[in-house]
């Protein structure tokens, strides 16, 4: 597998150290999982291993529990992760060309790093704002009311 | 809980509680279908069905709630409905949807009339569906040679999932990712090959539908017939059914009918058999003329055979004669094999091919305490709170003992404590793992002995039970922390914690394999095992002891007395009283114990020994040494062999009979742990070939020894009258309901159990004599040989079904990471072996977890004889060849894809 130019080294010893702060049992695999990914950012593929064998399951079980949430990824993201909604009422509102427009200013499609790791872009069934749709959401923050040339100046501004 | 009523389809019925609404419907008769549920993969008292298709939805009229029966309990006042309106409507709805994803292959699809959706539809009318068709896609591509995925007709039943995870516990498969575009996938999503898949073959009998298949099938259409039988491969007596398709067997699947196997087998009874119908089998018996072999009739052969064995018998006496039976060959086969060797030859030269892996009556402690054989039986090891595995990898040598490790430990929360100085799959299953240095097993169990000695954690009327505790405690006192942690190199707080496991969880089960009765020291390390049972055998109400054989019928061929010191049922030759039995039967049996195979051996080297008869056996193959044996039995006067095949023996022989194999004949097969399987014949032999029990009865009837057994029924009737192991076993045939049989005092599987006998067991004083590290100078590496999942024994028939013979073929030694950095190594090098007697060439397999100075190869590669490395070193008290590990060094002779000398078969 090719790797992102950016990733770096994975720290292997403290994924066993999260595996057994969590007890080692296997109830514990989505906490555990949420931890790794809260540190490094994303579950390393090579960390599957390892919490398999820490938490006596099988690695495709924990790869099962992973694919299953939307909420854990395997690839690393970038720095800014931008996620467009796609709910209806943003799609109404013109989110597909604002999704459009965002693949094509980063270079990138939906669920891809930029190379430099300073952009994710992801899309979203509705984030519960549909008043003020369309909405794009940057790191934790809900833009509102976006359009195009909204997301020029952020993507200009390097804010995003 | 009191039985209740509910009401079914408008009746009233009694129903238990704990009962699920499917399960009192087909009580009651009343079909329902189901495509996810399968009885096999609800545990007890776990949960019954995930209940993931719906398509066995019923109605509850009280609360008009639809519910899905396989996984819905009854409860009293029930109204149930099974085929209301409502329900057949929301059924149809469910299937449709179903077919809606599904792409429209049932015309080629290979699972053809078996396919359990296609079913379901075609029973409830389903012809076209009405919903929009999207179809799934499937991308993987597998390239093995036993399962093809089309995941395009995964209809996310799970039931794979669930055998692969709860059955067979590999855990290959689970399911990725969610929704429209979730599927089984392996770690990874790569394909079957590159993951745990041991290539079973279960969940491939559990998929209902075309999306797992058996790939490079022998024949694409339904099977016409299904012939229920016993594998032929290991000791674990898996039962099977045989497709059979004009005259052919054509696939294998697993009987599900069977409460042991519980519808598992492993990658060798399910591809291993299509031997059977190779184009090698003999299929005329065949003469010796100069150098080359010539077809003769049964008649002739039957001439020559006889007029030699007479001349060799009248001039050297009876005792130059010998019979080598076979852990192969049924129950019935090897009691007239052994009537024949003492009656018709007039020998107790007769022993059989587990003597080579530490022969069954002689392995499991000793003869005078009463075991010969497994104390209880494969269900009992799944109940057992906490496991010690001894010398045994039972996930490659017997597949269904490791599934039922793995089970109690994964499903049933058993401990597991291994001792093995290398990493198996049952390494991640293990509490504790002691790596011991190859050999020391003895010291370590003695340790361990000491370890729950003085932590007083043996039973408390342990003095009052059991002969000579005091002096076994005492004999221990050289057992120190100090010592046992050097000997052994395991910390000495990791032997007290399996010691605090082992003695302290309950019900305790001990498995052991060759990688204790191949050692020197064997028997007394088998015999530190029975002590450790002793030792908190009470408390746990008896803690079972499971040798495991290697072979289909080891335990077999033992309690039927292809022993040169055993009548059957292991009563001693010697020993006037049980002669007389079957002298009254039989006619007069000589008194002195005979030789044993590898005694055989040896006599037939230094000429005492000038005739034998080797049935369903390839000693010149699969034992130590394989130069010398066949120098051995060159130098006989006289060899007929009898097998399937023209085996290295045989081409040594002067007559070889062709003989049927399993799935041509009847009669029984013992598992390790004691069950009778039957055999069922499915096909005709090949050519003029019948079965070895026709051609045993033949010959004595030439011999002027008439044996009056039309059929192995017949036989197996006088076993069920003269071997108390056995009682009863005659009555009844397969096909008889077992009730029947039972009330005709008879019965079937699970029969032999080996109870330990009234007596007062007494503990053993056993020591280490022996080094077994015998590497120097010259020969630095100590080589540990072990089986092979894909192949077995000499290979003769697994090397021939071509599917086991594609996968893995290729000879691999494994070497761990120091060592091949030493030797400049890397992965897929061609690596030169030599021993003291001989040397063969490998492909590098590197280890990260192999000890330094331990390289591991295992046996039953066709192209790879590594016996021919070993010597024969016999254990002095059970005649065990020790060819567990020898010394030998290595050297590197080429790279990767770099042919070295080629050897073959
Ligand atoms: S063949 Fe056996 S090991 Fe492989 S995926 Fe199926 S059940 Fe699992
Ligand atoms: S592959 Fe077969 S057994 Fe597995 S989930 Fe799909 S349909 Fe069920
Ligand atoms: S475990 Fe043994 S008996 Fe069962 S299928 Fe495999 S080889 Fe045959
Ligand atoms: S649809 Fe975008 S926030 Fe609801
Ligand atoms: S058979 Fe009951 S839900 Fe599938």
């Amino acid at each position: 597998m090719d790797k992102p130019a950016a990733s770096k080294v994975i720290n292997m010893e403290r994924i066993r150290e999260i595996v057994m702060e969590c007890g080692g049992h296997k109830w514990a695999l989505i906490p555990v999982i949420q931890k790794i990914q809260n540190e490094f950012g994303y579950i390393p593929p090579e960390a599957i291993h390892v919490i398999a064998i820490g938490l006596k399951i099988f690695p495709s079980q924990v790869q099962g529990v992973i694919s299953f949430y939307a909420q854990f990824y395997t690839k690393p993201r970038g720095r800014q992760v931008i996620t467009v909604c796609r709910g209806t009422a943003c799609h109404v509102r013109g989110g597909e060309s604002l999704l459009e427009m965002l693949e094509n200013g980063l270079g990138i499609k939906e669920g891809e790093t930029t190379a430099d790791m300073e952009y994710s872009l992801e899309t979203v069934a509705c984030i519960g704002v549909c008043a003020l749709a369309p909405n794009v959401v940057i790191g934790k923050e809900v833009y509102g009311k976006m359009d195009t040339q909204k997301i020029e100046q952020l993507l200009k501004k390097g804010e995003a | 809980m009191q039985e209740f009523t509910v009401t079914l389809n408008g009746r009233e019925v009694a129903a238990e509680p704990g009962m699920t609404i499917l399960e009192l419907a087909r009580r009651e008769g009343v079909h329902i279908p189901t495509i996810c549920h399968e009885p096999h993969l609800a545990p007890a008292g776990g949960c019954p069905s995930i209940s993931s298709c719906r398509v066995c939805i019923v109605e509850e009229e009280r609360s008009g709630n639809l519910i899905t029966s396989c996984g819905a309990f009854v409860t009293p006042g029930m109204v149930i409905n099974t085929a209301s309106q409502r329900v057949l409507e929301r059924r149809r709805t469910i299937v449709e949807l179903m077919l809606a994803s599904h792409p429209d292959s049932c015309m080629v699809c290979l699972k053809g009339n078996r396919c359990q959706l296609r079913q379901v539809a075609a029973d409830m009318g389903i012809g076209l569906v009405r919903f929009q068709r999207i179809p799934l896609m499937s991308t993987i591509t597998d390239a093995n040679p036993f399962i093809k995925r089309n995941l395009s007709k995964c209809i996310l039943c799970a039931k794979c999932i669930r055998a692969c995870q709860e059955l067979v516990i590999e855990g290959a498969v689970d399911y990725y990712r969610r929704g429209f575009v979730a599927r089984p996938a392996t770690a990874g999503d790569t394909p079957l090959e590159e993951s745990e898949c041991t290539f079973c073959g279960t969940c491939v009998a559990m998929c209902p539908t075309g999306a797992l298949m058996e790939a490079e099938p022998l024949y694409r259409g339904t099977a016409g017939t299904s012939v229920p039988t016993t594998c032929p491969f290991c000791g674990c007596g898996c039962t099977v059914r045989l497709k059979v398709k004009e005259g052919r067997v054509v696939r294998v699947i697993p009987n599900n009918d069977d409460p042991v196997t519980r519808g598992t087998l492993c990658v060798k009874g399910s591809y291993g058999f299509d031997f059977i119908q190779s184009r090698d089998r003999l299929t005329t018996p065949l003469i010796k003329v100069d150098d080359h072999f010539e077809a003769a009739s049964w008649e002739e052969a039957f001439n020559v055979i006889t007029a030699e064995f007479k001349r060799i018998k009248s001039r050297y006496g009876s005792n130059s004669l010998a019979v080598f039976g076979s852990s192969k060959c049924t129950n019935e086969e090897n009691y007239l094999l052994q009537r024949f060797a003492r009656c018709v030859l007039g020998t107790n030269n007769i022993d059989n091919g587990s003597r080579l892996y530490g022969t069954p009556g002689l392995t499991s402690c000793d003869p005078a305490s009463g075991f010969f054989g497994a104390t209880n039986s494969l269900t009992a090891m799944e109940k057992a709170d906490v496991i010690l595995v001894v010398g045994a990898d039972p996930t490659v040598s017997a597949p269904l003992v490791g599934y039922t490790i793995k089970r109690a430990v994964r499903c049933m929360d058993a401990k597991l404590v291994l001792i093995d100085p290398r990493e198996t799959r049952l390494s991640m299953f293990a509490e504790t793992w002691l790596r011991p240095k190859v050999g020391t097993d003895l010291i370590l169990l003695n340790g361990m002995a000491k370890a729950i000695i003085d932590e007083g954690l043996h039973d408390a009327e342990i003095s009052e039970e059991t002969i000579d505790f005091k002096a076994f405690a005492k004999s221990l006192s050289a057992y120190t922390a100090a010592f046992v942690e050097k000997a052994t190199g395991v910390p000495y707080t990791e032997i007290v914690k399996a010691a605090r496991e082992y003695a302290t969880s309950g019900k305790a089960a001990i498995v052991y394999g060759h990688g204790i009765t191949q050692h020197v020291n064997g028997t007394d390390a088998i015999k530190a095992l029975t002590n450790l049972a002793l030792l908190t055998g009470s408390r746990s109400k008896g803690t079972c002891i499971y040798p495991l054989q290697k072979e289909n019928n080891a335990q077999g061929a033992c309690d039927m007395g292809a022993l040169p010191d055993f009548l059957p049922g292991y009563q001693q030759v010697s020993d006037l009283k049980s002669r007389r039995t079957f002298e009254d039967y039989w006619g007069i049996i000589p008194a002195a114990a005979g030789l044993t195979a590898f005694e055989m051996i040896k006599g037939a080297k230094a000429g005492t020994i000038k005739g034998m008869y080797i049935v369903g056996e390839n000693p010149a193959a699969s034992f130590p040494n394989s130069k010398f044996v066949s120098e051995a039995l060159s130098s006989l006067n006289f060899l007929v062999v009898q097998d399937l095949f023209m085996t290295r023996t045989a081409k040594l022989s002067n007559v070889v009979l062709p003989a049927a194999s399993f799935a041509e004949k009847e009669g029984t097969f013992t598992s390790f742990d004691g069950r009778v399987n039957w055999l069922t014949k499915a096909v005709q032999p090949p050519g003029q070939s019948i079965p070895d029990w026709d051609i045993v009865i033949k010959l004595a009837a030439r011999m002027g020894h008439a044996m009056f057994y039309s059929s192995p029924r017949e036989v197996r009737e006088e076993i069920g009258k003269l071997v108390p192991l056995y009682k009863g076993i005659g009555y009844g045939s397969p096909e008889e309901p077992l009730d029947q049989v039972r009330a005709k005092g008879g019965f079937r599987s699970p029969l032999v159990y080996r109870k330990r006998p009234d007596r007062i067991p007494s503990f053993y004083l056993v020591h280490m004599t022996a080094t077994p590290d015998r590497t120097n100078g010259e020969y630095p590496f100590l080589l540990l040989t072990g089986s092979n999942l894909y192949h077995f024994a000499g290979g003769t028939r697994t090397s021939r079904a071509p599917r086991l013979r594609k996968y893995s073929l290729d000879a691999f030694v494994d070497i761990g990471e120091a060592d091949a950095e030493k030797l400049e190594v890397s992965e897929g090098d061609r690596l030169r072996i030599a021993s003291s007697t001989s040397e063969i060439v490998a492909t590098a397999r590197i280890s990260d977890t192999l000890p330094e100075r331990v390289v591991f190869m295992p046996f039953a590669l066709a192209c790879n004889p590594v016996s021919q490395l070993l010597d024969i070193i016999l254990d002095l008290e059970r005649k065990t060849p020790i060819v567990k590990c020898v010394s030998v060094k290595i050297e590197r002779i080429g790279s990767h894809g770099q042919a070295g000398s080629k050897q073959s078969n």
